[in-house]
């Protein structure tokens, strides 16, 4: 639901405006409006100093957020900052973040350079054996090659032309790697490598460069790289631990730095919200209701009776200016979720939360139906339970695949699905209310019977927020609903499902009942009401998926007999179970999503509400799943 | 009616709604995927938008199922 709020005015000296501000920080309740601007009231605005100020304080605080690490926190009330505070945090800041900085400038290349030696260090350990084993020939040159599997025919094409360039005077040496790459060794005499080095460029073949600093020749520089790679972990350890000890010897100062320069921000925004004379100050906001009583008696009981707190009728006050704020029972808070994909509804309109928490489950299980999928969503969401924080968007998710899940094995029960015809075959369980995969019909009219009852429950309910905002509109909304009702009665009564004689008063009443509506409405309403039977016919898809999910999963039982092998058979079942199950979890979702946001809510449901931001203490917030 | 006609009629029941949800969510799809590009804050809305034209091959599966049916009962 929908919180009620109540709009408020704080009237009192101007003087006293910066302790009332305290204040009502403290107290955390206040969604402070838009300021009043009458007569000789205007707004408090920023100062060229008070401006600056508040660009030096972003500053300083862009600092610290650089630093510190994202937490989760709850609000807790800061002694003021004083300007000589304010520099020490920003000195400090800047020190931590150089420091930091250069931490992690000395880490990143240390990663760097382990990560270039461990690259070659495979290559080079070849080489190393190569060199070994060749005798040291004065007066040669080495060259280092690296062959790629693919470029392995490009070696005997080398070994002619070298032969045919320098005759006997060169030696190849050649190990296989374990990639499937082959390590060359060339040695040709000094005088004749620039000539070697352009039949190299020629047949394309690369040399592995000696990385610099280790030395001029391999010979030397493996050794030397080998005992480089065994020094660098330690010493970026050591980095890791500065790193480490710098943040925990001033995390916790810059962490009361962030709360207290956030907080006085957050008072100087507020300051600009007030409304001025050159004597008085009014703060306009909102508040829950029940909650002013309580704000009234904190201000009194700190500053005194000269400060006045008034609660505006409702009558001067407009519904779409009230900030929004939903508050649900816990079972169905976790549906917030899916509701919170939206933007928040207007003030003054209804919360859909309950009854998505209502219905989504139910479609989700209507669609999936069958135990062994539904034991295997409750599972994941077990797990997905165990794995997250308290108030996480997981933890919800893992709250709202719970019901699914739970509807999922009941509908699986009545419709007889155990892994498809699992339980049929191996166990003898039969439906106990209808077979989807037979009874296609029975189903198509349970789904179009549901989705009337959810589209006439949706204008029911524009219905009531129609009748908030005007009896025209709710007459309107509730003609319409009825239009739709009698509609499906015309319908039965045709199909003979319903009696025959209930069809000419049907028809009499949708002929009175629709130009009243255009009356109302105009036009656009006999679209509208096209529409809401269009939104009807479209929970068809509940049975058009449940229907082919049942038959993906007979199909994938199926498939288990018609193998050759019996272990065959059993893995390719598996193995289309598990890409039913896929399309079982990600199909029911999206489509009982679509059922809400489309043809449920589209009757009803007002976005643009104005998310209800109580002037308080900051807390820090991680994003986190 | 002769079994031809009735699986012919199902299979077009179905096939030409395929073609025209395909071709409206590819069309959609890749709307969708620029839009994400620059608001990654509209995947609700993205979602619902690429989800809508599968009404129509559902609707299809629904006609093609109700025709095997009444083929079958005729």
């Amino acid at each position: 639901m929908i919180i009620p709020m109540v709009r408020v005015r704080i009237m009192g000296p101007r003087e006293r405006l910066p302790d009332a501000l305290a204040i009502i920080q403290d107290q955390g309740v206040l969604h402070l409006a838009a300021p009043l601007e009458a007569g000789l009231l205007h707004r408090n605005a920023f100062t060229a100093a008070e401006d600056r100020r508040r660009r030096q304080l972003l500053r300083i605080l862009a600092d610290i957020d650089a630093v510190l690490p994202e937490a989760n926190g709850k609000p807790e009330p800061q002694p003021g900052a004083t300007a000589g505070e304010c520099a020490r945090w920003a000195r400090l800041a800047r020190r931590v973040h150089r420091g930091l900085a250069e931490t992690d400038h000395q880490a990143a290349e240390l990663e760097e350079e382990l990560a270039l030696l461990r690259r070659y260090q495979g290559f080079f350990a070849v080489f190393e054996s190569l060199l070994q084993a060749g005798p040291a020939r004065p007066g040669f040159s080495a060259f280092h090659i690296v062959l790629r599997a693919d470029q392995r025919v490009a070696l005997p094409v080398l070994r002619r032309e070298l032969e045919a360039l320098l005759g006997g005077a060169c030696e190849i040496m050649t190990r296989e790697l374990a990639g499937g790459e082959t390590a060359v060794l060339l040695l040709v005499p000094t005088s004749r490598a620039t000539t070697v080095e352009q039949l190299l460029a020629q047949t394309r073949v690369q040399e592995v460069p000696v990385p610099s600093g280790y030395g001029p020749t391999l010979l030397e520089a493996i050794p030397r790289m080998r005992s480089r790679a065994e020094a660098i972990p330690p010493e970026l350890a050591l980095v890791r631990r500065k790193r480490s000890e710098l943040l925990a010897a001033q995390g916790p100062t810059l962490t009361q730095a962030r709360r207290a320069l956030h907080d006085r921000l957050d008072r100087m925004e507020a300051h600009a919200l007030a409304a001025v004379t050159p004597h008085t100050f009014v703060l306009d906001g909102w508040l829950p209701v029940g909650t002013e009583t309580k704000l009234s008696r904190a201000l009194e009981l700190a500053l005194g009776p000269g400060l006045v707190l008034e609660v505006i009728e409702r009558a001067q006050w407009k519904a779409e200016d009230a900030p929004v704020v939903l508050r649900n029972p816990r079972l169905f808070r976790p549906f917030e979720l899916l509701t919170g994909m939206l933007p928040l509804p207007r003030y003054g309109t209804i919360d859909p939360t309950p009854y998505v928490a209502v219905f989504f489950p139910m479609f989700f299980g209507l669609i999936l139906g069958d135990v062994g999928y539904g034991v295997l969503v409750g599972l994941l969401a077990l797990v997905l339970h165990r794995r997250s924080a308290p108030g996480s968007t997981l933890r919800s998710v893992a709250e709202v695949a719970g019901p699914c899940a739970l509807f999922a094995i009941v509908f699986g029960v009545m419709f007889g699905e155990y892994f498809g015809d699992l339980g049929h075959r191996w166990l003898g369980l039969d439906p106990l209310w209808i077979d989807r995969g037979t009874a296609v019909v029975p189903f198509l009219v349970l789904t179009l019977a549901l989705g009337l009852v959810h589209v006439t429950l949706g204008l029911v309910l524009g219905v009531v927020v129609g009748a908030r905002h005007g009896a025209r509109q709710a007459v309107g909304r509730g003609l319409s609903a009825l239009m739709v009702a009698l509609i499906a009665v015309a319908v039965l009564a045709l199909l003979e499902v319903l009696p025959r004689a209930v069809l000419t008063p049907a028809v009499v009443g949708l002929l009175i009942g629709f130009p009243i509506l255009i009356l109302l409405e105009g036009v656009v309403a006999a679209v509208e009401l096209m529409s809401a039977v269009g939104h009807v016919l479209s929970y068809a898809r509940i049975m058009a998926l449940g229907t082919a999910s049942v038959m993906l999963a007979i199909v994938a039982n199926r498939l288990s007999g018609a193998m050759g092998s019996a272990v065959v058979g059993a893995l390719f079942a598996l193995l289309f179970h598990l890409v039913n199950f896929g399309l079982g979890l990600f199909s029911p979702t999206i489509h009982a999503l679509r059922l809400h946001y489309v043809e449920f809510f589209g009757t009803f449901y007002s976005p643009g509400g104005t998310p209800y931001q109580p002037f308080g203490h900051w807390a820090p917030r991680a994003r986190t799943l | 009616m002769s079994i031809l006609w009735v699986t012919l009629s199902a299979a077009l029941a179905i096939a030409i709604p395929a073609l025209a949800t395909a071709w409206a969510q590819s069309r959609i799809g890749a709307a969708a995927a620029a839009t994400l590009a620059e608001k990654p804050q509209l995947s609700t809305t993205v979602i619902i938008l690429v989800a809508i034209p599968e009404t129509m091959v559902i609707l299809g599966f629904v006609v093609s199922i109700l025709i095997l049916l009444r083929g079958q009962a005729g």
